[in-house]
């Protein structure tokens, strides 16, 4: 047991917010749609052409493991949860980048579509903001233990 | 796909939408009655998928069945689990959830209406 566990606390404030509650409810609920699109189009393109592209499409059934870890970990609010969350978007957001850029960039290496492609402009971009918005979240949400409560925003 | 029914799916999960939209902006959160209007978009979802699936095996409508199944399966998925996750929060946000699953719902329709081949 380290000092950082949540648990050891004793101040109200000293936890570290929900990550499930408000702004993070709807945040959760977006995470869930691409999650569910995600593993829909992967589950689609694998079962029925896989042969056609699969880095494309291993790349497909990945970002959608990433959308569903980082839809659970939020959901579950912090705790042991927060580490996984931090990672799952972290990850989407190198995703997002590096599929994005080589997908602009290599378009031939690149036949087929993931949620990822050129940004996520097949989902109005929105792939793109997401992860900014979960790091901005999991930032927003941390714990003061975690940081030894320096410049904690506790705006209640 | 059967056009009326995707015109009324369309208009009543964007009146849905604004419904959710209105309560984001009044600071309320989702109420009982605009889950009760959720589920008649359901109703209507539902109707419209065992209709589409007949029409499917009747050979009315030939869509690639993988792809038409699985925007079927998530339209019809994604304003329950909303719904359930939107009413543990009693402040604004669970509108903006509901505003998303809503907006979403319709935009599934319109994609559902590609792959059939009526746009």
């Amino acid at each position: 047991m380290t000092g950082t566990e949540p648990h050891v606390t004793a101040g109200r404030l000293a936890a570290p917010a929900s990550t499930s509650s408000g702004p993070g409810r709807a945040l959760v609920g977006v995470y869930g749609v691409f999650a569910l699109s995600a593993s829909a189009r992967a589950g689609y393109q694998i079962a029925t052409k896989f042969a056609e592209a699969p880095l494309a499409y291993a790349l497909s059934a990945f970002s959608a493991v990433v959308y569903i870890l980082a839809t659970v970990a939020l959901a579950k609010g912090g705790g042991r949860w927060r580490p996984v969350a931090w990672s799952a978007v972290l990850v989407e957001l190198v995703g997002v980048l590096a599929v994005g850029t080589v997908s602009v960039l290599a378009a031939g290496d690149f036949p087929a579509k993931t949620v990822w492609s050129a940004y996520g402009q097949g989902y109005g971009y929105v792939p793109l903001v997401l992860p900014f918005l979960g790091l901005a979240w999991l930032w927003h949400t941390r714990s003061r233990s975690d940081h030894h409560a320096s410049g904690t925003v506790a705006d209640q | 796909m059967i056009g009326p029914v995707s015109l009324l799916v369309v208009v009543l999960a964007l009146a849905l939408a604004v419904w959710a939209l209105w309560f984001v902006i009044r600071d309320r959160a989702v109420i009982l009655r605009q889950l009760w209007g959720g589920a008649v978009v359901e109703a209507v979802l539902v109707a419209q998928a065992v209709a589409a699936i007949v029409l499917v095996a009747n050979g009315t409508g030939s869509p690639d069945r993988a792809l038409f199944g699985g925007y079927i399966l998530s339209q019809l998925l994604i304003l329950p689990l909303a719904a359930v996750w939107a009413f543990e929060e009693r402040t604004r946000w669970s509108s903006v959830l509901f505003f998303v699953a809503a907006f979403t719902t319709a935009f599934l329709e319109y994609r559902l209406l590609q792959i059939w081949g009526s746009l």
